[in-house]
């Protein structure tokens, strides 16, 4: 027999029973109902059935009116993923940000929001608001991190969303630098900015006489014929003159509109220099005619012109360089590496390869120091070497490098070692002191080769090395992380071979000098905070700014060091040593080229903040506020150091450093 | 919540009803309704849609009910609920259990429709005569509450498909199932929400007492 608490149970149960299936047939329906929106909508659209199931029958219908707030930095952590099913948002940037066609973005039905923090589990940077009336779909954080891990497609989604912020982010500091660069002239520049902007005009009925005389006055080779509306009809120059006039025995009282070159080519105002250096290259002429919207001619651009714009060209200032007769002469090139390494960064080169190239012209204005220092002092029949140390050595300048330089030289047989030692370093004060004037600072630290240090015959370098690697004192560590990034600038390239033969051999010989770097290298972590997204208060000098030099790029460096002496990799710049020794080491191409991208990233900032940033004729520094980084950068930023601090992990591992 | 048992077999329900029903209906009886006097935000309201085998409540037959709720403002998709009646034909029991079930999860909150003469007509028939209970909840009447809240749309009552079309939702064709109505009911109920507020009508009771006034002046005068 039963009890009546036990009845009174299954009575309970048997309704409410009712009531749970009806309440499941009621989710059911309208989980139907918003998947059929989910359908018309990329990714939704993509996704497997039991994903939008899940999506559907988890994602709630909140109304926002035109005008409120949906999400701020102000909200706490995000709770919620947002799919506009109708309506407009907007996001916008909180805080100062510098470029306002990026800050505010605009988001309409099928566009989704904040993946980027949901996904962190952070608060939003961006603020949120309804900019008409709009219904959202809200999947709870928990179920959007169920979804990112059960459904292929979504997950790719929102990856992909976040890596995409890397180029819109490259896009949008090209787009800074383009607005720089229009500032200066360039070959971007509108031609109504460049070139005569009053030629020389004839009317078509002008004897040619007449036309010559006026060309013989104004002292110009060209002139423009046009019609009475000032409308160009033809072009007259000083080459028509011989082959349209002189060889056809044309009598001088023929109108010029006989002897001209007619249908000139013509450009609008607006058309840049680039386009008439294209039309110039095209059509083989040697002037353009700029016009008004109506066709009337306000101007003419030359050949000419164009070089004077191009002055800043890659092969100009090789030339320059080359050429140079003096250091005075060097100066001018110097300044241009710097304004071409500038228009470079704002046509979007990537900072691997424009520090790469910055180094490349800067080698070639140490030599042409060098060669010309040579001239007061004669090295003849001695083997030598000027060496490059440090971010030099890596290939790795950005705007504000100084001097890390040495000599290592072979001393001749029965010669007296001292004397020679003492020439060199004389030499090197004069290279030294003319680097300095053409923009490469002295060494705060001494590292350059007029110190008698580091001025030193094969054996004393070796010796130097052997040392180092023997008993890897603090001292030694140190100068290991500058001196192990050397290569031959100019003079016996065999010498540096010979050093870093040397160097390989003895740091395989010695795995506890590996072991003891890797312990040096992490003693610096990325600044990344558990709370906070950044650490910004490890410099007490700078409050509020991180060192993306001490705790972003030199991370990097120095386990790319590590990882290439370990693997024998001849190479001193991180990113082909990273590459290298990731082969030999069988670590995953696509976790590399993480932390390349990661390294290049961090690499660019710098570049950006030095240069814009940074004071003319002063060194830039590597200090910046995260808080004025846009969100992109920002994002970025951070996961930068994430990928520095996974590459420390590995580094750990790899050498059981605690 | 379910600690209930006290009141079984208790209340004047008819006899004919299962057990269970009769006791989940005294419990439903005895049980509290909510604070009329809370602000919208943390009001649970139910919108409900119906569908029936024709328009009039005393000879056409109810054959369905859907229901979601607006909770925080936001409609949830764990708060629904759908029943159609005419697959279960002549199941007495069943159609009690399953009318028994509506209640709970109304739950004597306000229920929000459009055009109350017709879904509650339905309803209250419904459960006077299979569960003997005086269906009378605290209804909100869109079809009235809309010209009075959006009054530079429309000074009259209109169909539901004019407010459709008016807020620009997407109706999804012509015919719909009761779900679809009610979750367009219930945007279009968000919508008004925020209206209401802006014209100080903070609260549920507020909401319902505007309710009425706007179906009683409009027609009387």
């Amino acid at each position: 027999m039963r009890t009546q608490e036990q009845s009174g149970q299954e009575i309970h149960e048997s309704v409410g029973l009712v009531e749970m299936n009806l309440r499941e047939a009621g989710r059911t329906r309208m989980a139907g109902n918003t998947q059929a929106f989910l359908r018309n909508h990329a990714p939704f659209s993509k996704m497997q059935p039991a994903a939008l199931q899940l999506f559907a029958e988890k994602a709630q219908i909140a109304f926002y009116a035109a005008g409120s707030l949906i999400i701020s930095p102000d909200s706490g952590k995000v709770r919620f993923f947002y799919l506009i099913e109708s309506g407009k948002v907007q996001a916008r940037q909180a805080g100062e940000v510098t470029v306002t066609e990026y800050s505010i973005l605009s988001l309409g039905p099928g566009e989704s929001f904040p993946i980027g923090a949901v996904t962190a589990g952070r608060p939003s940077t961006n603020v949120y608001t309804a900019v008409e009336d709009t219904f959202c779909y809200k999947l709870p954080a928990e179920d959007f991190l169920t979804l990112m891990a059960s459904s292929p497609e979504f997950n790719l989604f929102c990856t992909q969303y976040i890596a995409s912020l890397l180029d819109q982010s490259r896009r949008q500091l090209q787009l800074q630098f383009a607005q720089r660069a229009s500032e200066q002239q360039t070959l971007n520049s509108p031609l109504s900015g460049i070139g005569s902007r009053s030629p020389v005009t004839v009317s078509p009925e002008t004897t040619l006489r007449e036309a010559l005389e006026k060309m013989s006055l104004a002292g110009v080779g060209s002139l423009v014929v046009a019609d009475d509306e000032h409308k160009p009809v033809g072009v007259f120059t000083r080459s028509d003159l011989l082959e349209r006039v002189v060889l056809k025995d044309l009598p001088l009282t023929t109108p010029i509109g006989y002897a001209m070159s007619p249908d000139p080519f013509m450009l609008e105002e607006h058309a840049t220099a680039y386009d008439a250096m294209f039309a110039m290259a095209t059509h083989g002429i040697r002037h353009v005619l700029v016009t008004d919207a109506e066709g009337k001619l306000t101007g003419v651009v030359s050949e000419r012109d164009l070089f004077s714009l191009q002055r800043v060209g890659l092969r100009q200032i090789r030339q320059a360089i080359d050429g140079a007769h003096n250091v005075e002469a060097l100066l001018q090139a110097a300044a241009d590496v710097r304004q071409l390494a500038f228009n470079m960064l704002a046509q979007g080169v990537g900072a691997e390869q424009l520090t790469q190239f910055i180094s490349a012209l800067n080698d070639a204005l140490t030599r042409r120091v060098i060669q010309l220092n040579l001239e007061k002092h004669n090295f003849d029949g001695i083997e030598w070497t000027w060496l490059a140390f440090g971010s030099e050595g890596r290939d790795e300048q950005t705007f504000s490098t100084d001097q890390d330089n040495g000599i290592v030289f072979m001393p001749t047989e029965g010669a007296d070692d001292e004397g020679l030692k003492g020439r060199f370093l004389d030499f090197a004060i004069d290279v030294n002191r003319d680097l300095d004037r053409c923009g490469f600072p002295l060494c705060k630290g001494n590292i350059m080769a007029s110190n008698p240090q580091w001025c030193m015959t094969l054996a004393e370098w070796k010796e130097q090395f052997s040392t180092w690697i023997r008993i890897p004192q603090p001292e030694a560590l140190l100068n290991a992380t500058i001196f192990f990034d050397f290569r031959a600038l100019y003079g016996q390239a065999e010498l540096a071979d010979a050093m870093k033969r040397h160097l390989l051999a003895q740091t395989a010989a010695n795995p506890m000098f590996l072991r003891a770097m890797a312990k040096n290298a992490l003693d610096v972590e990325p600044p990344l905070g558990k709370i906070r997204d950044f650490l910004t208060d490890l410099e007490p000098d700078h409050p509020g700014k991180i060192d993306l030099k001490k705790y972003g790029s030199r991370i990097f460096v120095d386990v790319a060091r590590i990882y290439a002496l370990a693997s024998g990799v001849h190479n001193t710049n991180s990113v082909q040593r990273l590459r290298l020794a990731a082969q030999r080491l069988s670590i995953r191409g696509e976790e590399i080229n993480a932390v390349l991208e990661a390294l290049n990233f961090i690499q660019l900032l710098r570049l950006q903040h030095q240069y814009l940033e940074g004071e003319p004729g002063r060194q830039g520094d590597n200090l910046i506020d995260p808080e004025t980084l846009n969100e992109l950068d920002r994002r970025i930023l951070k996961e930068s150091f994430r990928q520095a601090r996974k590459i420390q992990t590995r580094l750990k591992l790899d050498y059981q450093v605690n | 919540m379910l600690s209930l048992k006290k009141f079984l077999f208790k209340g004047g329900s008819p006899s004919h009803l299962p057990e269970d029903v009769r006791a989940s209906l005294a419990a439903w009886r005895e049980s509290p309704a909510p604070p009329p006097e809370e602000l919208h935000f943390h009001t649970r309201y139910v919108v409900v849609d119906i569908v029936s085998s024709g328009p009039q409540p005393e000879s056409d037959r109810l054959l369905g009910i859907a229901a979601t709720s607006l909770l925080r403002g936001t409609i949830q998709p764990d708060d629904t609920f759908y029943v159609d009646f005419s697959t279960l034909d002549g199941e007495n029991a069943t159609v009690d259990r399953q009318l028994m079930a509506f209640l709970l999860f109304a739950a004597k909150g306000p229920l929000v429709t459009y055009h109350v003469p017709y879904v509650g007509g339905f309803l209250q028939r419904a459960f006077r005569e299979r569960l003997g209970v005086d269906f009378q909840p605290q209804w909100i009447d869109m079809a009235w509450l809309l010209p009075s809240m959006f009054e530079e749309k429309s000074h009259t009552v209109m169909p539901l498909d004019y407010w459709i079309e008016v807020f620009g939702l997407n109706g999804g064709g012509a015919r719909r199932d009761a779900m679809v109505n009610t979750l367009l009911l219930a945007r279009i109920f968000q919508m008004m929400l925020v209206r209401a507020s802006g014209k100080q009508v903070d609260t549920a009771q507020q909401l319902i007492d505007e309710s009425r006034a706007s179906s009683f002046l409009r027609r009387t005068h």
